[in-house]
């Protein structure tokens, strides 16, 4: 083996291209458009938030610098570890749980059934619409006073629950909310994923006399392992960005900035960035809140990629 | 080799082009016609946008040497925009702001002083409200475009029903109570003084308030307290008649008399509970006849009631014309010019009032047939104009929706019995300190 690095070691370098030859002029000037996008409103702005994020920034006046102050006054801020404990929380039911049913529906819905369209378009449906008539629909059925699901409890001589309301049941509620709006979207991915692994690994298992259990732990599991990645990396991403649906469901007040749910219960991160930048003119502040959050997000992301190894395979 | 350069020259001409777009044009104040060009903002819907333009159309008419070119969106587009045109430099010469708003532009250096203006050439005898945009220094921020005052709205139907007489002018907070335990009922239709009512089956509540403007804060000044003192940057919470009025309002809220947050919620929208004829009273201002007359309530109103010692107070928002700090004398002359003619020509005057959103500014009109008309609801109109005289602001300062959000939020704790009274003024009194301190002590 370690002849053989040497052997390709000592190979002459294919001769480096210049990058502004010919083809590559031609590839950056078409690629040029998104480029100018790209660094106007992508780098452009990030550089600028990271800016704000150290001054005293009202949007109304030029920015102030003041160094660490919002960092200082941000790790201090009660609201802030309220807002990452209730984002975290979020994560933690949303997205082992999201993933798990993804699956299961795909695996459901990659059988032959019959009106297999049908239930997968079902499953999709919510995934285009928008989050409020979301909203709408979750109101029918979480409404404390008209909602379907103490409807339910009441059947069972349970007292009706002030779902989204009450401190404990707000962000379970908002979760299982949160999963039906999104679920077919992972399903898609899985079904995707699902459809590329051979046939022929389940008829070896079948002849080797493996039970369906067996089958779906021994080769669904590990063949899409790549996909079940995928799709908890974006299902983390996604739930520490949620921002709509909290707006929109947990809102109420119609005197600026009164989201959030009773005692901040349903605070998140983007929504305290949200009321701090837009509703109190907070620029500064709202700024270094989206660094941290981008921060902790790419350490995680990190961290799931280095555990990869441990369970993700690729053929 | 020439390919190569006429590629590079696209790619560059490409670019800059990208690059200029992104950048901002800067506008002539003279247009070819020689007329002075004033660029006016405000926030609209359909039928205040189309009256709006309709009024514009005739100030170009008797002001031949002005042209106004408008800018409008829905109320919260229309400020989100505001925001980025005051930091981009292109923000409107003259807009409308919330009333709640003013003094937020004004601290934050983005509107013009008109302590001059205002003195010199407006006629305080005539205008409703000027003093709304007066500060605690005397400066004078803006001049009312449409004047908002609370009052009590009552439902008439639900009153007849259970018997009970309609509020009036000398109602103390103690009757408002007194009359809404009788109003309230379970699902049996047993009333709140009735041994047997059942509180967890609440179906018709006897009086809803809520957030700032329509809610705690009324209650509090009209007990003698108060939230911030006159120089809007010290809290005044924790004293003993803030204490009496929140104890009432804990009292109201244990009894099941008023809606909790739980139960307006239950009902997607604050305003429905008296929007759908579950509540029998609400606090509201004047705008909110518009959807009241939609859902055709049969409703009136009564001025708000007294404190234990007789004190009134009801809540005003004035929503205003202001001048845009960076305007150029010209469009300064332009847009004071405007402003008088908003303000006392009867023809603007009485066309804003057939909309019916505001009352309007000009004292002659509002006390006219034109305002005070019987021929919408509520009949008696002119409870908001005798409220004028025991008037105020809603404590509005560059920090007013950071410290409302610690007044309401606490407040839903309070009355989901989350904590006490004694609790509730400390943990508000403290909270709300701190918001004023992080910006006027910098």
């Amino acid at each position: 083996m370690l002849e053989l690095e040497k052997q390709l070691k000592a190979q002459p370098k294919a001769k480096k291209r210049k990058w502004l030859d010919g083809e590559g002029r031609w590839g950056l000037l078409l690629v040029s458009p998104y480029l100018v996008h790209f660094i106007v409103f992508v780098v452009g702005t990030s550089f600028a938030s990271l800016y704000f994020s150290f001054s005293d920034y009202d949007i109304l006046n030029p920015p102030k610098w003041t160094g660490l102050d919002n960092y200082e006054k941000l790790f201090q801020d009660s609201l802030f570890y309220r807002a990452l404990w209730n984002t975290v929380y979020f994560t933690l039911l949303y997205v082992p749980a999201k993933t798990f049913l993804a699956l299961l529906l795909a695996v459901a819905l990659n059988q032959k059934l019959k009106g297999l369209k049908l239930f997968r378009m079902v499953h999709f449906l919510p995934v285009i619409s928008s989050w409020t008539v979301i909203a709408y629909v979750a109101d029918a059925i979480f409404n404390q006073r008209i909602g379907f699901a103490n409807a339910v409890l009441a059947k069972f001589g349970v007292a009706p629950q002030s779902w989204l309301i009450d401190e404990g049941w707000v962000i379970p509620v908002l979760v299982v909310v949160a999963i039906w709006k999104s679920v077919g979207y992972m399903m898609i991915i899985f079904l995707a994923g699902l459809q590329g692994i051979s046939s022929e690994l389940y008829e070896a298992a079948s002849i080797d006399g493996a039970n369906a259990w067996q089958k779906f732990w021994r080769i669904t599991v590990p063949m899409i392992s790549g996909t079940t990645f995928l799709v908890v990396i974006l299902n983390t991403i996604y739930s520490f960005q949620n921002f709509e649906q909290i707006f929109v469901m947990t809102g109420g007040s119609t005197e600026a900035g009164s989201t959030g749910g009773t005692n901040n219960a349903s605070l998140v991160l983007m929504l305290l960035m949200f009321r701090q930048g837009f509703s109190f003119y907070k620029m500064g502040y709202a700024s270094a809140i989206a660094w941290v959050l981008f921060l902790i997000l790419l350490v995680i992301t990190l961290i799931q990629f280095k555990l990869q190894k441990k369970w993700v395979h690729y053929d | 080799m020439k390919k190569r350069r006429l590629l590079s020259t696209i790619g560059i001409l490409g670019l800059l082009t990208a690059v200029l777009f992104t950048g901002c044009s800067s506008q002539p104040s003279i247009t070819e016609g020689g007329q002075l060009e004033l660029f006016l903002g405000y926030s609209s819907d359909p039928p205040t946008k189309k009256k709006m333009e309709e009024i514009i159309a005739k100030f170009q008419t008797s002001h031949p040497n002005i042209k106004i070119k408008t800018e409008t969106a829905p109320y919260e587009d229309f400020y989100q925009k505001l925001t980025t045109q005051i930091a981009a430099g292109t923000a409107p010469d003259i807009w409308q702001s919330d009333g709640t708003k003013v003094f937020g532009f004004a601290q934050r250096g983005a509107i013009r002083d008109i302590t001059d203006y205002v003195t010199k050439e407006i006629n305080k005898d005539e205008v409703n409200g000027l003093e709304f945009n007066k500060d605690a220094d005397g400066k004078y921020w803006g001049v009312p475009q449409g004047i908002q005052v609370g009052a009590l709205f009552y439902n008439k139907d639900l009153f007849d029903k259970a018997g009970v007489s309609y509020p009036t002018a000398d109602w103390t907070w103690d009757d408002l109570k007194a009359a809404a335990a009788k109003l309230t009922l379970d699902a049996n239709g047993q009333n709140a003084d009735d041994p047997a009512f059942d509180k967890n089956s609440v179906k018709q509540f006897g009086f809803t308030f809520f957030g700032s403007s329509r809610g705690a804060f009324n209650i509090l000044k009209a007990y003698g307290g108060g939230v911030l003192d006159p120089t809007m940057t010290k809290s005044i919470i924790d004293s003993p008649e803030n204490k009496k009025a929140v104890e009432w309002m804990a009292d109201g809220m244990k009894r099941r008399l008023f809606p909790n947050p739980a139960d307006l919620k239950a009902f997607q929208s604050n305003f429905k509970v008296f929007l759908s004829g579950a509540s029998a009273m609400q606090i509201d201002i004047y705008a909110a006849t518009t959807a009241m007359n939609g859902a055709e309530l049969n409703y009136d109103v009564a001025p708000l009631p007294k404190g234990p010692d007789g004190k009134r107070f009801a809540p005003v928002i004035a929503n205003s014309w202001v001048i845009n700090k960076k305007a150029n004398e010209q469009k300064v002359r332009a847009a004071q010019e405007w402003i008088t003619y908003w303000t006392t020509s009867d023809e603007a005057q009485v066309e804003w009032t057939q909309v019916g959103e505001a009352i309007p500014v000009k004292k002659s009109v509002a006390n006219s047939d034109k305002f005070l008309t019987n021929n919408t609801k509520p009949e008696n109109k002119k409870v908001f104009l005798d409220s004028l005289a025991f008037a105020g602001t809603i404590d509005t300062n560059a920090v007013f929706a950071e410290w409302v959000k610690v007044f309401t939020d606490n407040l839903s704790e309070l009355f989901m019995d989350k904590y006490g009274v004694e609790e509730y003024i400390a943990k508000t009194d403290q909270g709300i300190q701190k918001v004023l301190d992080d910006f006027f002590k910098k």
